[in-house]
């Protein structure tokens, strides 16, 4: 499908720069005054929800998240290639002594 | 100590009727910002209030270390996307309005460069941003249209330095479809009209 030209693109940006903005209301200001005397100050504005920081976050939650994965395997791999027992033995370790111990079968 | 500082002053000092002070100075530039991602008159209205109602809530977060427009060019920016997503929730019941006839011919003139009034472009550009999602247009608009940095935008919008520049170029990109798009479609009426 055609495309429309960068600098066709930017023609029209630099156009739609030139429309005057709109001119507030005169009473404008009396008007927010009014508005404003009902509302409390001091609660928080403008602020994101969860989901929109989530959402900001993303690539770094995702870039952090594969950092750890990349870690934790040339860890285990540095200590495989060492001798030393690796994460994987490790975790073995751990689940045949500590969570599934033979004890907890016997009836 | 500037005038903004001064009217802020008083009015932590319970001098209320000084925020009109404060929105007389600063309504311009609100309805600026505004008037980049809404083209109805009321609507803009009703979000310029909403800014400074928020604006007022929030009085107290204003440390005053950055100049205050900026503080609430910010607010404005926030009310501005959260209104894009609330119209994207909506479904559009009258349908997108159709490029006028100046708007039509710019676009049939393909790379030469043409005059099109301020108001068909923003009308044409407005047209084409409705594709966007609205971070991606409040990004794109913050740079191109109001020619902010990348850490401005970073500040309104809390999105990261890396996921503004990606947004900007595939906004960008989505952009020149659209408006390709059309310029096909306008191609295609002339083609279409019978000559006299």
């Amino acid at each position: 499908m055609r495309q429309m030209n960068k600098r066709k693109l930017n023609q029209l940006f630099e156009l739609a720069r030139n429309e005057p903005a709109p001119v507030p209301p005169a009473d404008f200001p009396a008007d927010m005054l009014r508005a404003i005397l009902r509302e409390p100050r001091g609660t928080v504005a403008g602020e994101l929800t969860i989901f929109d920081r989530l959402n900001l976050l993303f690539p770094r939650i995702a870039f952090a998240a594969v950092a750890i994965i990349i870690l934790c395997i040339a860890l285990d791999c540095g200590l495989t290639a060492t001798g030393m027992p690796g994460l994987h033995d490790g975790l073995s370790q751990i689940s045949a002594q500590w969570l599934l111990t033979p004890d907890e079968f016997q009836l | 100590m500037n005038d903004d500082a001064e009217l802020l002053e008083r009015i932590r000092n319970g001098a209320t009727d000084d925020f009109a002070g404060i929105v007389h100075r600063h309504q311009g530039r609100v309805f600026a910002i505004l008037h980049r991602y809404e083209r109805d008159a009321h609507k803009i209205e009703d979000l310029a209030q909403e800014t400074f109602v928020k604006a007022w809530r929030a009085l107290d977060q204003f440390d005053g270390r950055a100049p205050f427009d900026h503080w609430l060019s910010k607010i404005a920016v926030r009310v501005a996307l959260d209104h894009l997503r609330r119209e994207k929730r909506r479904p559009n019941e009258v349908g997108l309005p159709e490029p006028g006839d100046d708007a039509l011919d710019w676009l049939r003139r393909g790379d030469e460069k043409s005059e099109l009034e301020g108001r068909a472009a923003a009308e044409l550009l407005d047209l084409a941003m409705r594709e966007l999602s609205p971070l991606d247009r409040v990004v794109i608009t913050m740079q191109e249209m109001e020619g902010r940095s990348v850490k401005e935008i970073c500040e309104a919008t809390g999105a990261s330095g890396v996921a503004v520049r990606v947004r900007a170029l595939r906004a960008r990109g989505k952009l020149r479809r659209v408006l390709g798009k059309l310029m096909n479609e306008a191609n295609e009426q002339t083609q279409a009209e019978p000559t006299l």
